[in-house]
């Protein structure tokens, strides 16, 4: 049995002779490791964040968009899906299908807005009461408009809390005051509670305009909604209203017209493409990771050149050539994995400052992998040079000077 | 205990030219003898003790260890030959300058693949002091003279009690004064241990001190 201890205790008091070597030796495995553990948290991040995100929209809810969208599993934004299609005889219509408690169209208008302090581009969305219950909006201040709002096609608006405080100061300034959209006066009845998100191109609820969508149609002279989303009474009903929906519509469109999205298949299609985009960078940093393995590679050949005597040495005193293998490999080893632990630890580092703009995390298993990765890439780089010292005859080692 | 049988090493210099460093050896070492192996230089004799202490292979003939021929031995066991079987001491001492004296003498220890049937440290002590170089013991090899050196050598080729000690041109790199000091280590440890000492040499003084003397010359035996 070969002493292993023996052979890392050299190892380790080979590098403390060498530090800056060793250290620099490291630094590529570091950097690799390092920018392939960061951009894993961020995949990691973002994918929590996705996840978060669609929770709240919460999982008895459907969406009706025009256009394919979720074609072959991909997600495809077709041009269509940005123009509206659907009308209300389409609303009218799938309110009467049975368990469905609610249905919401969506028309969106992006107008210039006057506030009291500064004027800014607003995003108004215009739907019916029930969008309260699927988009699960609280109000802060005032009230959100109600089905006789919708019925009246009242000139009221309810802002985000964002967007009140950007135009007007406060949530409390704005809370009544009148404001116009394009020529059309509208009365600020409501404030919501702040959600918080966006910032990633997800929507920034907080910074949305919401009025009726029966008002809304003084923008919308074709009276069309570009989405219609339905709350259904409970997830077991979700499949049996989802067909029933595909069957109302076939009435008026092509199959290719409209599709029927859940939230929970959106974000599985989202997070695909993300873990498709994270898996490419990961990969492309998992490039460094290489390069560092060569650096350390050519460093374990120059130390081999530096001890040939050594190892003939080592040889005429009964070293068998696994034993020379060894006490390479686990130099190079130790190198690698010095690198993979302190570009972990970096990592951690720059997550814990990451984390106060972009969402980013580690589990286990990222630790794992890239300790495992690092001494497989000792061991891969630095068998070469290592089975180079082994089979050096010992007599030319020896006279070698 | 040693036996060389019509043993040659021959080197292709060229596609043409061979160089015979040794031709047709006969040689025996017998079980606690003292020989010197004594010729000019180029004249076979490193080439002889390195095929006599395993660490190179004849191109013809047979070498038998205690009767066991070599040749068919794997890499593993013959290595264990020279981890267990020979100690070996070198003009140039050949210590580990980044290891101390008692790292280099219980190097040996570390790579033995049998039961030890000593504690390393306790006898590496043992031998250091008996060689007058206990308060050396964790020195580095630089701040050691020669002679020093090469008493640590002796004691490394000792540690893993060794049956026969190979020494080639042990005292070639030291004043005169102090090769007699280490002949004289060399003789006491073949007469009080009954080792089998075999040394490699071009002066003839140091030759003297064996029991017995190989001549050698261009790869042949006198």
């Amino acid at each position: 049995m070969i002493n292993l201890i023996a052979v890392y205790k050299e190892a380790i008091a080979d590098f403390s002779r060498n530090k800056v070597r060793t250290f620099l030796t490291s630094l590529g495995i570091l950097i690799g490791v390092f920018a392939v553990v960061i951009l894993m948290a961020l995949g990691l991040g973002l994918k929590k964040y996705i996840s978060d995100q669609f929770e709240a929209l919460g999982k008895s809810t459907l969406f009706l968009v025009p256009g394919r969208v979720l074609s072959g599993g991909g997600f495809s934004a077709s041009v269509s899906s940005l123009t509206g299609r659907f009308d209300n005889r389409d609303l009218e219509n799938l309110k009467r299908i049975d368990n469905v408690i609610g249905v919401a169209p969506i028309a969106l208008k992006s107008a210039k807005v006057m506030g009291t302090i500064k004027e800014d581009f607003a995003d108004i969305l215009f739907s019916s009461e029930a969008i309260v219950d699927i988009m699960g909006f609280e109000v802060d201040m005032g009230r959100f408009f109600n089905k006789n709002d919708v019925t009246k096609r009242a000139k009221v608006i309810v802002l985000g809390p964002r967007i009140a405080s950007d135009l007007f100061g406060s949530s409390e300034e704005a809370l009544g005051k009148k404001i116009r959209i394009e020529n059309v006066r509208f009365t600020i009845i409501g404030i919501t509670k702040s959600r918080g998100g966006g910032g990633m191109g997800g929507f920034d609820y907080d910074k949305y305009f919401y009025g009726p969508y029966t008002t809304g149609y003084i923008f919308n002279p074709d009276k069309k909604f570009f989405r219609l989303s339905v709350k259904v009474k409970s997830e077991n009903y979700i499949s049996q209203v989802r067909e029933d929906i595909k069957q109302k519509l076939l009435k008026r469109y092509e199959e290719e017209d409209f599709s029927i999205v859940e939230p929970t298949e959106l974000m599985t299609a989202i997070t695909s493409i993300f873990s498709i985009l994270n898996l490419v960078l990961v990969a492309i940093a998992a490039v460094s990771l290489v390069v560092g393995g060569i650096g350390i590679m050519n460093i374990m050949y120059v130390t081999v050149s530096d001890r040939i005597k050594e190892i003939g040495i080592r040889r005429a005193l009964g070293a068998h050539q696994s034993d020379i293998l060894y006490q390479f490999l686990a130099e190079s080893i130790l190198l690698s994995l010095t690198g993979g632990f302190l570009g972990l630890a970096f990592a951690y580092l720059g997550i814990f400052f990451l984390n106060r703009y972009f969402p980013a995390y580690i589990d286990g298993l990222t630790v794992v992998i890239s300790l495992v990765v690092s001494s497989a890439i000792g061991i891969t780089f630095g068998v070469f040079p290592a089975r180079k010292a082994a089979n050096l005859e010992p007599v030319e080692a020896m006279r070698y000077e | 205990m040693i036996n060389l049988q019509k043993v040659s090493k021959v080197y292709k210099l060229d596609s043409e030219i061979v160089f015979f460093a040794l031709k047709d050896i006969n040689l025996t070492i017998k079980e606690g003898e003292f020989c010197s192996i004594m010729g000019p230089s180029g004249s076979g004799k490193s080439t002889l003790m390195h095929i006599i202490g395993l660490l190179d292979k004849p191109s013809s003939g047979k070498v038998f260890i205690e009767k066991k021929e070599i040749s068919n031995l794997s890499d593993d066991e013959i290595s264990n030959l020279r981890n267990e079987f020979v100690g070996f001491v070198f003009q140039q001492f050949n210590l580990i300058p980044k290891l101390t004296v008692l790292e280099n003498v219980t190097l040996p220890t570390i790579y033995t693949r049998s039961a030890l049937s000593f504690n390393p440290r306790e006898r590496a002590d043992e031998i250091l002091t008996k060689f007058g170089l206990k308060e050396k013991t964790h020195s580095y090899p630089n701040r050691l003279s020669g002679g020093q050196q090469q008493r640590v050598a002796i004691a490394r080729a000792m540690i893993m009690k060794p049956r026969l000690i190979l020494a080639d041109e042990p005292t070639g790199n030291l004043d005169s004064k102090t090769g007699h000091e280490i002949m004289t280590l060399l003789r006491k440890l073949n007469e009080d241990e009954n080792l089998t000492v075999a040394l490699v040499t071009h002066e003839s003084d140091i030759a003297s001190y064996a029991k017995r003397v190989i001549k050698i010359r261009d790869g042949e035996i006198l």
